[in-house]
Order: C-alpha cells, then sequence, then structure tokens
C-alpha cells in the first residue's frame, strides 16, 4: 500500500524546465491542450466519481440507516444518529478494537521509521554490493500486504514454528505466539516492522540529498559524528521524516490482511488482533450490519484526519525547509 | 483501477466535437449516479412473476455453492445431467471454498446480483429468509412441483422460516464425536460409546491423555453445536421462539464442566484449542494429531478422513442422544427477485429427488434428504468413511429427537462470540461466570 502512496519526494524543481519546453507550441494547441488534458483527466474523474465519490456519499447516507446489505436500498430505515451512539456509548468491541488498533499504530510505526531510518543510514555509503542490499532490505515491503506473507508468519510464529526451534537451540522454550492473545498482536507488529523497506527507501532519497558540505563544515569545526547525525542529518531530513510519519501512520491505522489472515477473519485470538478495519468488515459483511459498519467508517476517516492535521500542525515546529526557514 | 472509456479524441478535435463530448460525458456521469440506485430500486420490482410462458425458451440460471473441488465436480456432473435432459437450460456456476462464501454472497445481493440458486447454511437461512432475499418455496410444495414428501418431515420443515419454505434441505447430518482409532488401538485403550456421560467422557479423556500422550479430546466449550446438544439435554435449547432458550447461569456451567476437564488434562493447551476452532476441516485437532477426539458433523467424516492416516471412528456427543437431531446440513435457495423461478425451483426438485442425480451427488452434502434416494445411495457407497457416516447417520437416527427451530437471525454472530467468551475462559483472562454474563449480554442483543 505504502508502495502506491509513496512517491519519491523530490522537490517540484524539474517539471518547471518541462513547462517552457511544453508551451513552445502556438495559441491552437493551447486550447488542444486543455482538451486533451479533461481527455486525459476524464478516466480518473469518471473512476473517481463512480468508484469513490458516490458510493463515498452513498455511505454517509448509510451510516444514518440500519441498512444491513441484504435488504433493498429503497427499504432502509432512517434511523439518525443511533449508529454513532451505539458506537460511542453500548459496543465494547468497537472501543477494543479502538485500543487494538492504537497500540499497534503507537508501537509498530515509530519503530518501523527508526529501522528505515537506522537502515537507510547503513546503506548511505558507497560500499560495493550496497545496491543489493538495499534491493534485500525493499524485498519484504513489495511484499506489502500479500496474503503469501501473512501465511507463512503465521507458520514462522506457531507454537511448532522456525521461530520456536530457532529459540530452543539457546534452550528458550517458545509460546505459542500468533496463538496467544497476549502476544499475536505484538507479532503483527514484529511483521509490520519488518517490511520497512518503502520508509528506508524514502530515507535514502532523502539522505542523498543532504549536501555533503555541510558535514564537510561540521567536520571542520569539529563535530563528532553522533553531533553530525544530529545538528545536520536530522533537521536536513526532518521533511523526509515528516512525510514518512504521516505516511505510515495512516497505513498502521489501516492494517488489516495480517490480521485478517492470521486470526481466520475473526480477529482472534479472543479479540487481541481486532484492528479497527477488520472489525469493520466483521460487522458490515459477517454480521450484516453495513449502516453501522459506515458509520464506524466515517469516524475512522474523521479520525485519521484529525491525526494528519494534528502532525501538520505540529510539523511547523521541528519540520525544516531548507528555502523559506532562514537557513 | 477504472478501465478507460476510450477517449479517442485527438488534441486538435473540432470545437463541436469537444463540447458534445463533454456534454456526454457529463450525460454519462449523471446517468450513473442516477442509475446505481434506480438499478437497485428497480431489482426490488422484479418479484420473478415476469416468467415467461413458454417452458421451452431458453434459460441461463446462476448457481453458486460452498466447497471443495470433490462437490465441485459432483454437481456439475448432476446439472450436466439437467441440462442433457432440458437442453433449454444452461448453468453459470460458481462455486468457491466456505472461507467468504457468505461475504461474497451478501455482496452479490446487495448488488441485486444474487444467483438464481444459492447454497445456505442453517446460520444464515434465517438472516437471509428475514429479509426477503430467499423465494418463499411453499406454492410450490403445494401444487407438487417442489417435492418433498419423501422427505423425514423434521427434515423439510427445518427450511421453515416464519412460516415461509426458505429453503429445500439438500442432505441430513447429525453431531458426530469423531475420534481417532488408530491411537486408541495403540495404546489399547477402550473407544468412546454412545450415550456416555459427560463426566464419564471427560475422565476417558484425561485416561488417554495420560496412556498416550496425546490430549484425550479437544475442548468443545467454544463450539455452539455441543453447547446446544448439551443445552438440550438439561431441556434447555439454544432458541425459544424468538428468545435465547439459555440463562448465564446455563452458560456458566458450560464453561465450568470444561474448566474441570482441563484441569483433569484431558484437554490440550488453550492455543492448541484456539487452532481446533477454525471451522477448516484441516484444522481439526483429531487429524492433526493435537487431540483424540473432536466434535464435528457426522457427515464430515470422510473429507477428516482425507487428511489422515490414522483410522477415524464415529459416536454421539456425550450425553443422551435424543437430544440430537437430523439438521439440514445444507440448502438450496432461491433468489427472492430471480427471472426465473419455476425453472429455479425445477432444478432443486431434480437435485433433490432425481435417482440418477442422487447417485451422481451421493452423500457430499450429507444423507441424500430423499428417503428412497438414501436407500439407493446407501447401497451403492463404497468409500468406507462415507459408508461409516451413513452407518452412524442410520443407527442414531433411530434415537433422534425432534428438530429444534431454525435458528434465530444473529445466531453467526452468537457463534462467534461462544468462540471468544469461551476462549476467554480457556486463557484465564475470565471466570466462567464473567464469560458467561458479558456472553449473555451480547447474545441479546445480537437476536435483538
Amino acid at each position: 500500500m505504502a508502495l502506491t502512496t509513496a512517491p519519491n519526494p523530490t522537490p517540484p524543481a524539474k517539471s518547471s524546465v518541462r513547462t517552457p519546453a511544453k508551451a513552445r507550441g502556438s495559441g491552437r494547441m493551447r486550447h488542444g491542450e486543455g482538451l486533451a488534458g479533461y481527455v486525459f483527466l476524464s478516466p480518473w474523474l469518471i473512476g473517481l466519481m463512480a468508484i469513490t465519490a458516490i458510493p463515498m456519499l452513498l455511505s454517509l447516507y448509510l451510516s444514518f440507516t440500519n441498512y444491513d446489505i441484504l435488504t433493498d436500498l429503497s427499504d432502509v430505515e432512517w434511523v439518525g444518529l443511533a449508529n454513532y451512539e451505539r458506537m460511542f456509548t453500548a459496543d465494547p468491541s468497537y472501543w477494543h478494537s479502538v485500543q487494538v488498533t492504537l497500540s499497534f499504530a503507537l508501537i509498530a510505526v515509530p519503530l518501523k521509521l527508526a529501522a528505515a531510518l537506522g537502515v537507510a543510514l547503513l546503506l548511505n555509503r558507497a560500499w560495493r554490493g550496497v545496491g543489493l542490499f538495499r534491493g534485500l532490505f525493499y524485498l519484504p515491503s513489495l511484499l506489502g500486504g500479500s496474503v503469501a506473507l501473512a501465511i507463512v508468519w503465521v507458520s514462522m510464529f506457531n507454537r511448532d514454528g522456525a521461530f520456536n526451534s530457532f529459540l530452543s537451540l539457546f534452550g528458550v522454550e517458545g509460546k505459542p505466539w500468533v496463538n496467544d492473545p497476549g502476544w499475536a498482536l505484538e507479532t503483527l507488529m514484529v511483521l509490520a516492522i519488518w517490511q520497512f523497506g518503502a520508509p528506508m527507501v524514502i530515507f535514502l532519497a532523502g539522505l542523498k540529498q543532504v549536501p555533503t558540505e555541510l558535514y564537510e563544515a561540521a567536520s571542520v569545526d569539529g563535530a563528532s559524528r553522533f553531533r553530525q547525525f544530529v545538528s545536520v542529518t536530522l533537521p536536513m531530513l526532518s521533511p523526509v521524516i515528516f512525510f514518512n510519519l504521516v505516511l505510515e501512520t495512516i497505513n498502521g491505522f489501516q492494517g488489516f490482511t495480517a490480521a485478517f489472515v492470521l486470526s481466520n477473519g475473526t480477529g482472534g485470538p479472543v479479540d487481541a488482533t481486532l484492528m479497527y478495519t477488520l472489525n469493520l468488515y466483521i460487522t458490515g459483511f459477517t454480521e450484516l450490519e453495513m449502516g453501522y459498519a459506515s458509520a464506524m467508517a466515517w469516524v475512522f476517516l474523521l479520525a485519521i484526519a484529525l491525526i494528519t492535521a494534528l502532525f501538520f500542525s505540529t510539523g511547523r515546529f521541528w519540520v525544516h525547509y531548507s528555502d523559506g526557514d532562514g537557513n | 483501477m477504472h478501465p478507460a472509456t476510450s477517449p479517442t479524441a485527438n488534441a486538435p478535435a473540432a470545437r463541436g466535437h469537444r463540447t458534445l463530448q463533454r456534454r456526454s460525458l457529463l450525460r454519462r456521469l449523471t446517468a450513473a449516479a442516477v442509475a446505481v440506485p434506480l438499478l437497485l430500486g428497480a431489482a426490488a420490482c422484479g418479484g420473478g412473476e415476469e416468467e415467461s410462458a413458454d417452458p421451452n425458451a431458453k434459460v441461463e440460471l446462476s448457481i453458486f455453492w460452498w466447497g471443495g473441488e470433490a462437490r465441485a465436480k459432483l454437481t456439475e456432473e448432476a446439472l450436466a445431467l439437467y441440462t442433457s435432459k432440458h437442453p433449454n437450460v444452461t448453468f453459470k456456476k460458481t462455486w468457491q471454498a466456505n472461507q467468504g462464501y457468505f461475504d461474497k454472497l451478501a455482496t452479490l445481493t446487495a448488488g441485486g446480483d444474487a444467483p438464481d440458486i444459492f447454497q445456505i447454511d442453517d446460520n444464515y437461512l434465517t438472516e437471509y429468509a428475514s429479509r426477503k432475499t430467499t423465494l418463499d418455496l411453499n406454492k410450490y410444495k403445494d401444487d407438487g412441483k417442489l417435492d418433498v414428501s419423501k422427505f423425514p418431515e423434521s427434515l423439510w420443515q427445518y427450511g421453515v422460516v416464519d412460516g415461509k419454505l426458505s429453503g429445500v434441505a439438500f442432505g441430513e447430518n447429525t453431531q458426530g464425536l469423531v475420534y481417532n482409532k488408530s491411537l486408541l488401538q495403540k495404546h489399547s485403550l477402550p473407544e468412546p460409546t454412545t450415550g456416555m456421560t459427560w463426566e464419564a467422557f471427560i475422565a476417558w479423556a484425561a485416561n488417554v491423555s495420560r496412556t498416550a500422550k496425546v490430549p484425550g479430546t479437544m475442548d468443545p466449550s467454544a463450539d455452539y453445536k455441543a453447547f446446544w446438544v448439551w443445552l438440550r439435554q438439561q431441556g434447555k435449547d439454544l432458541y425459544k421462539d424468538k428468545e435465547l432458550g439459555f440463562t448465564a447461569d446455563d452458560v456458566t456451567k458450560w464453561f465450568e464442566l470444561w474448566k474441570g476437564a482441563r484441569a483433569q488434562g484431558a484437554t490440550p493447551t488453550p492455543d492448541v484449542i484456539h487452532e481446533g476452532n477454525a471451522t477448516d476441516i484441516t484444522k481439526q485437532l483429531v487429524v492433526t494429531g493435537k487431540a483424540g477426539t473432536s466434535f464435528v458433523w457426522a457427515n464430515q467424516l470422510p473429507e477428516l478422513k482425507k487428511n489422515t492416516k490414522d483410522e477415524l471412528g464415529v459416536v454421539a456427543y456425550p450425553g443422551d442422544p435424543s437430544a440430537q437431531w437430523a439438521r439440514a446440513s445444507m440448502y438450496f435457495s432461491v433468489f427472492q427477485k430471480t427471472k426465473n423461478a419455476d425453472a429455479a425451483v425445477d432444478v432443486i426438485n431434480f437435485l433433490a429427488n432425481d435417482p440418477e442425480a442422487g447417485k451422481i451427488l451421493g452423500t457430499d452434502r450429507g444423507l441424500p434428504s430423499n428417503m428412497d434416494v438414501r436407500k439407493t445411495v446407501s447401497e451403492s457407497v463404497t468409500d468406507p468413511a462415507m459408508k461409516l457416516s451413513i452407518q452412524v447417520e442410520n443407527e442414531l437416527g433411530a434415537k433422534f429427537g425432534p428438530s429444534p427451530q431454525v435458528p434465530l437471525k444473529g445466531h453467526s454472530k452468537i457463534r462467534a462470540e461462544l468462540i471468544k467468551a469461551a476462549e476467554e475462559v480457556q486463557y484465564g483472562r475470565q471466570t466462567p461466570a464473567q464469560a458467561a454474563a458479558a456472553f449473555l449480554e451480547i447474545c441479546k442483543s445480537a437476536i435483538a
């Protein structure tokens, strides 16, 4: 998921080079370009309307109804805010899933970013074969939200899985990690952290953009490696950190596939892996309460929007852009 | 993501063309915006009344079921037989494994695109029937187009929801305690018997654990059908009319029974029990070698046998076997808004009652509902596991009590919640009484 939404955050400098070349054409051509623009846009626009905007609006409407997926839309009953009320006051499993998701995001996301940055720093050198390592570290996130990976994970972290066999080499008795309500979510976190490749690649790109003169100047001033990292690398990298943080947090909240596969679609053992989106899915498709599930989806959307807004409002205290910041 | 709608116009296209295109684009968008709800609304008025009068008109029926490849092969063969007899009727066949079947069926139904004929079970029959998704087949039963006269009374009755015949039972099965015969023989242990008490069974299982070093039984406290049979043995039931047929006290007793069993070492550790709670047959502990017995449906025996080299045996659940009943293992229902209701019903009638079709389908969906077909099929079956499951069904059939009512709407939720509540106790996170109280609250709101 991160892949499709994570373009390389290169500054838009290059496009300004291209524009004049395009604008060389005559006035007639410029008119044509307008049309061409719309034509090229239309698949996306139609897609946006038909499979995003209309369904979204429909789901907003349904969130105020008792729609249960099998009933005709013409028969749905308007229930006002009842779904929202139930969510906040009368559904313990809802709050449980909120808690599971929050703890997942709060633990897995920072660790994943730390791992990504750490490895990116290691791979930001010109060794021989560094490209191979970059590829290898990136591989797990290529497999992204894949079902196959989750299945492998389950068999690795079973009671008689590979991980416990490994532990037993050191005389440590393992646990039934994925089947233990105290550890199932943690196992998922490890899986998420392991897939740090996508943010790592972005960090690498960011690191490449830090001007070497800054390091040279710092080392002339006698700054230690660590000091250089704190005073040069981190501030220069802060826009990239910010970008990764926002993106990975959103991804973390949306974690679904692994939890679904690991628990056979139940969120078990004993709701330990009942992520928000999984709960939403179960509510909508297994328990057939699509109206209620729609309400959950909208609260989810708002929550993510709120968290993202929060990041943006705190961002100005720690994100430094090399231009415009007075540097 | 979205297929491009072939924007053929090149950049220097004529101006008129452009506005036309833009207008038609807008029109298309508007049309789409209007059409979606309209389509759904229009589907509502279908009602299956516009039957074409010509019985030889070409008809394509869509049919959807869940199951393995073996079932798919048999079903396709039986449908081909139907087509050979009624060349004007062809089928659009779709099937898939158990997982995700009902998600897909619900989605198709929501899109107004439900299959004409679909397989369903008692977990969802009421959900679908009470939402006017299944066609009421009473009319066809009354005028003889759908013949259930050879069915055991309680079996076809098990498809009646709120007075409407909502599904035709395809196959009968019953609760079966499947045990690992080879394991018991190897350690010269006695086999479990029909009619032993729950306490005797647990003691037996504890003995197996001690002797064979394999847990004697899975812990069925999360298994709704075991709980259900046990309830009926206490004179209760899972549902009574529109209410729950049990109290928190009953659930507590049930959980405590198994807490005791775990304390005696009769069952595996909670994580292994959790594995066995999956509906997937390949994860049943009796075939993964992690327990001596599993609580399953008797007709699953042949499928279980495929996953183990050990010899398996089957008896009734512990306690009085008259608490068990002939359950419709699954049904075929007709979508209420199908355009070809008559043809669809005729197909179901054929699959259920035609002796040749019966021979092809065998006991894959349980014992054939039609007693005549059942007799011929029983005589011709060669697979030993299937033979055994027929024999068990016939033996137990004599001891069966009356069927309970079809589960209420919300049954699937209750099943899922029972697993959670039982696991809370198994993992030692809640006492039986706590888990029972929480479970009951959820049950009440699930059927409300």
